[in-house]
């Protein structure tokens, strides 16, 4: 009999998980964009201090509630050097963010390899993918519009996937909300074909 | 009145971290320890056994234990695991042989319920020596991508040298004061 109430009880009281990967190149941004939607979505939720943040050489990881379910975030390490590390994720991912550094001209080329690179993988065959361009707020920063015409030759290995392009200035925290409300319907949308996993808390 | 003395030693944020530092024999967690503590490289040997040492980094302070890491004392290692904040797990980077030991260590300690919200970072170290594996090396043969509920962060440090054990204190303070 307790076997069957407990069974029933975690019957209702557990949420759908999914999983988004943050990638892109190290100091995109990454890190700071997951402790700003921590600080939005989490209840009591004291963040790092944005302006602190290191390099990750590593991983980071966030859960947030929405929308009825749970969404769980993996940041990784952006250098050249970990960027092998990526795609041991992609299986069990069910969305990627790709963060683009608006202000570094200079590796724009650099980081649409990367996400050429991304998009272009099996494992991640029609995983929704949310672009952003970070850093809207720093002065001489390329502007959303600029970023998404130079990152518009990946498109054909984007494919059929839902995406969504946004500028963002993950710092200030400008135009994350609209970003993961997006992405929680999407992941949902198509969990038939990549189911949740279960969590119990 | 131990529990209301603790909660105003926490406001004054004087409570002690604690921390391990693990690893297989030879990866330098001595050496490491005390260049966080007195910050000079000291001769060690062989711990049997454990070293504790108070290191204070900025306005923290850890309690340090350095355990020693040969076969036969690493099924201790397990007594010291309650309340640990987080873990420091050494590798040799030069020892490519027994990286693969140093992983099964690694991964049947992290399973480990008492260590479950334990933060952890990996120190490559010996990264002084030449021909060494490199951090990504070093990150794919310990299997760290497996590791998906648990915040880490690997360093490059060369304990002898004094090099990357301060980047990773930083991150680690952050860290922890986050934690809590």
């Amino acid at each position: 009999m307790y076997t069957l109430l407990s069974g029933l009880y975690r019957y209702y009281t557990q949420k759908e998980k999914y999983s988004a990967l943050i990638l892109g190149l190290d100091n995109a941004g990454k890190t700071t964009y997951l402790e700003q939607i921590k600080t939005r979505f989490k209840k009591d939720y004291t963040g790092l201090n944005l302006n602190k943040i290191t390099t990750t050489v590593g991983l980071n990881i966030g859960d947030i509630q929405i929308a009825g379910v749970e969404l769980n975030f993996w940041d990784l390490g952006g250098q050249q050097e970990l960027q092998s590390l990526w795609d041991k994720y992609y299986a069990e991912s069910h969305a990627v963010i790709f963060v683009i550094d608006s202000s570094d001209r200079e590796r724009m080329e650099e980081s649409k390899q990367a996400l050429e690179k991304v998009v272009s993988s099996d494992a991640l065959a029609g995983v929704p993918l949310l672009l952003l361009a970070n850093k809207q707020d720093l002065e001489g920063c390329l502007t959303a519009e600029e970023v998404k015409e130079i990152f518009s030759t990946v498109s054909p290995s984007v494919g059929q996937r839902d995406c969504l392009f946004r500028g963002v200035s993950a710092l200030k925290g400008t135009g994350v909300d609209q970003g993961i409300h997006w992405l929680v319907e999407r992941v949902k949308r198509l969990a038939d074909r990549r189911p949740p996993a279960f969590g119990n808390d | 009145m131990g529990g209301l003395l603790s909660y105003f030693s926490s406001l004054f944020g004087t409570k002690e971290r604690r921390i391990l530092i693990l690893g297989l024999d030879g990866a330098g967690k001595t050496t490491i320890l005390y260049r966080l503590q007195v910050g000079e490289v000291v001769t060690t040997i062989p711990t049997i056994g454990f070293n504790v040492e108070t290191v204070q980094y900025k306005n923290l302070k850890f309690q340090v234990w350095d355990l020693g890491g040969q076969t036969s004392i690493r099924p201790y290692w397990r007594c010291y695991y309650s309340n640990t904040d987080a873990i420091i797990y050494v590798v040799d980077s030069m020892d490519r042989e027994r990286i693969g030991i140093s992983k099964q260590e690694l991964m049947s300690m992290l399973e480990e319920e008492e260590l479950r919200r334990a933060i952890l970072v990996v120190f490559a170290n010996k990264q002084d020596i030449q021909g060494c594996m490199s951090v990504t090396e070093v990150a794919n043969s310990l299997g760290l991508s497996a590791i998906k509920n648990r915040k880490y962060q690997i360093f490059k440090t060369s304990a002898v040298k004094g090099e990357g054990l301060d980047e990773a204190m930083e991150w680690l303070s952050t860290a922890i004061t986050q934690q809590k």
